[in-house]
């Protein structure tokens, strides 16, 4: 019973918090089209519209009214999930973004998976042998890796495993011809439902790359967070004890320092997996993939302010969304988040 | 009988840095005097294009190679430093002030104004940065000024969150006590007594954020929201070379890597400085 109260009790405030979040972002979209330069139904309807398509814009948006319930109004298109319209595909920008947001969350997955697979193994042998030649590498190429811009990383690593050793594809998500039929847009799941062996293994030879790519620089941030924990439980006295009792170090470390030192690190990769699903946009357009982040690159191109806008109102409410279930996850995992929650609603 | 020297001989007397620390300190020193003087002393042939001289392989003539346009790579990175540096000082100078600002009205504030501002900051926070500082770029227009201004208005929170925090500690302090008693007022007593007392957190914090800066505007600036490509800066520099990757590497690598090295040298001064203020840290 109490427990049910202390997760309700979370799950309101947490919610109220998002709703709050949701609702700052949206006043700061707002307030970016207030500060577009020039005549926003003009902007709305494209360069070629006629004088009577923007007035029909303009009526439509209720520009002629104050800017109060302009703001209410455009509140209330987002409540109806109006996000604006493309003036480059003529689709309403939701519909546009539902249909590739499956495969930028195909690629954040595959690189949340390279990035722990990478960082916690690595993070544990130099906490483990702290100071020694492989823990000085392993921070050095932190260091490196942490200020390396992403999309450049991306372009060298194309031209060098794409076109010169020519071990991943180039770009693009499936090669010609190999693709399985489009069900959710992720190609991998697709092929899986089709239960198409080598689609499956042509979607994620595509995607080994990108997700790689996306994955180095949060990668440096897991290690960095799982190392300095580490030392500090591996000090502890229950280590010594366990040593002590003849537990081998693969063992100690594994069974019980690692457990008692990964807190920060769920903590951390929850908020990585919101952005890394910001930083696709720096990723996707370089290996010509579809996703949220290449839609909004091409609205920049091609000067598709709604669209722009669109995406960031989109991409914000998914990240917030994201953070929403990871907490709510963690509080599922984790005893002592628990028993936190139990301290401060009792205050 | 003359006083025993309390000196050691100077063969035994080592210095206050450490090699490493020197290494960093030259690195950021270089940058910073190819911001300030690399306009100064680059060659005409930067500005100008020289289609006979196009995509040439780094050689002694142009170290880093010539451009598409037969520009000389190495001399267009050293006055792409100006425009690079001198936009992340001013992002960070100007999201530190909005910081200190909403910090400083937060604290002096009723309790009212402190939640409220908080919460806009907690907001703030939940939101990715660099999507929002998009947004803002693309609304004003794509411009190296919209990008500036845009991840001024998108960086404050960070800023403000850890300066509140310090603040709060610093009021519990026994001379801000003693002010109050003295009778000076709540305002006075922020600006005057805690906010000076709490401030060092931002010089430990300018440096690492200055790397990040870097990385977040060449970022924008590659996306098509920031510098356009005429410009020197180095994110606009690679968008502009992206296409000949395969046919001139060094267009696209050089500007790329002077960018990881500046991020990369600023933080780790900042972790330096970090250090060599909390001796406690060495070796994490």
């Amino acid at each position: 019973m109490l427990a049910l109260r202390v997760y309700s009790w979370f799950l309101v405030r947490r919610l109220g918090l998002t709703l709050l979040t949701l609702w700052g972002l949206a006043t700061l979209v707002f307030i970016m089209i207030k500060m577009m330069p020039g005549d926003e139904a003009q902007m709305a309807a494209g360069a070629d519209a006629s004088a009577a398509q923007i007035e029909a814009v303009r009526e439509r948006l209720g520009l002629d009214a104050p800017v109060i319930l302009q703001y209410l109004g455009f509140l209330g298109r987002l409540l109806r999930l109006d996000l604006g319209t493309s003036i480059v595909t003529l689709q309403p920008v939701l519909s546009d973004l539902e249909k590739v947001l499956p495969s930028t969350l195909e690629l954040v997955f595959f690189a949340m998976l390279i990035n722990l697979a990478v960082a916690i193994p690595t993070g544990i042998v130099a906490a483990h042998r702290q100071g020694g030649i492989f823990d000085t590498i392993c921070r050095v190429a932190a260091v490196m890796l942490g200020g390396m811009p992403a999309f450049w990383l991306a372009l060298v690593l194309q031209y060098l495993l794409g076109s010169v050793w020519r071990v991943v594809p180039i770009s693009g998500q499936s090669s010609f011809g190999m693709a399985a039929p489009v069900v959710t847009g992720a190609p991998v799941v697709d092929a899986i439902i089709a239960l198409n062996g080598p689609a499956l293994l042509d979607a994620v030879h595509h995607i080994i790359l990108p997700a790689a790519v996306l994955a180095a620089l949060f990668a440096t941030q897991i290690f960095r967070t799982l190392r300095a924990s580490l030392l500090g439980v591996l000090r502890s006295d229950f280590i010594m004890a366990i040593r002590a009792k003849g537990a081998t170090a693969g063992r100690m470390l594994t069974r019980h320092a690692l457990p008692n030192s990964l807190n920060p690190v769920l903590t951390l990769s929850g908020t990585q997996a919101g952005a890394m699903i910001g930083s696709a946009v720096l990723v996707e357009t370089v290996f010509a993939r579809q996703g949220i982040g290449a839609y909004m690159f091409n609205a920049v191109a091609q000067k598709d302010t709604f669209a722009v806008l669109g995406s960031v109102m989109f991409i914000g409410s998914v990240v917030c969304l994201v953070n929403l279930a990871v907490d709510i996850m963690q509080l599922l995992v984790d005893p002592r988040i628990r028993a936190a929650q139990l301290g401060s609603q009792s205050q | 009988m003359t006083a025993p020297a309390i000196t050691a001989p100077a063969s035994r007397r080592r210095s206050y840095y450490s090699p490493f620390e020197i290494f960093v300190f030259a690195l950021v020193a270089l940058l910073l005097l190819a911001a300030l003087f690399g306009p100064l002393v680059a060659p005409n042939s930067v500005y100008n294009s020289d289609i006979a001289n196009s995509l040439m392989p780094p050689s002694a003539a142009h170290w880093f190679g010539t451009d598409d346009q037969g520009r000389d790579v190495f001399w267009r990175l050293i006055v792409g430093a100006q425009t690079t540096l001198l936009s992340a000082f001013l992002v960070v100078t100007l999201y530190s002030l909005i910081g200190v600002t909403v910090a400083t009205v937060a604290a002096a504030g009723p309790r009212w104004l402190d939640e409220g501002l908080m919460r806009i900051t907690d907001i703030g926070l939940a939101l990715p940065g660099m999507i929002v500082a998009l947004g803002f770029a693309a609304a004003m227009g794509p411009s190296l000024q919209s990008a500036v201004i845009a991840m001024a208005i998108t960086g404050w929170p960070i800023t403000a969150r850890m300066l509140r925090g310090i603040m709060r500690q610093t009021m519990e302090a026994q001379f801000v006590a003693g002010a109050q008693v003295l009778g000076v007022s709540r305002w006075r007593l922020m600006t005057r007594h805690v906010l000076p007392n709490s401030l060092d957190v931002l010089i430990v914090k300018w440096a690492g954020d200055i790397g990040t800066t870097v990385l977040v505007l060449a970022s924008l600036s590659f996306i098509g929201v920031g510098a356009q490509p005429p410009s020197a800066e180095w994110g606009a520099t690679i968008a502009g070379a992206r296409g000949f990757v395969s046919t001139a590497w060094w267009t696209v690598v050089a500007p790329g890597a002077a960018v990881a090295i500046t991020s990369i040298a600023f933080g780790l001064l900042g972790d330096i400085i970090q250090v060599r203020r909390d001796p406690s840290l060495r070796g994490n």
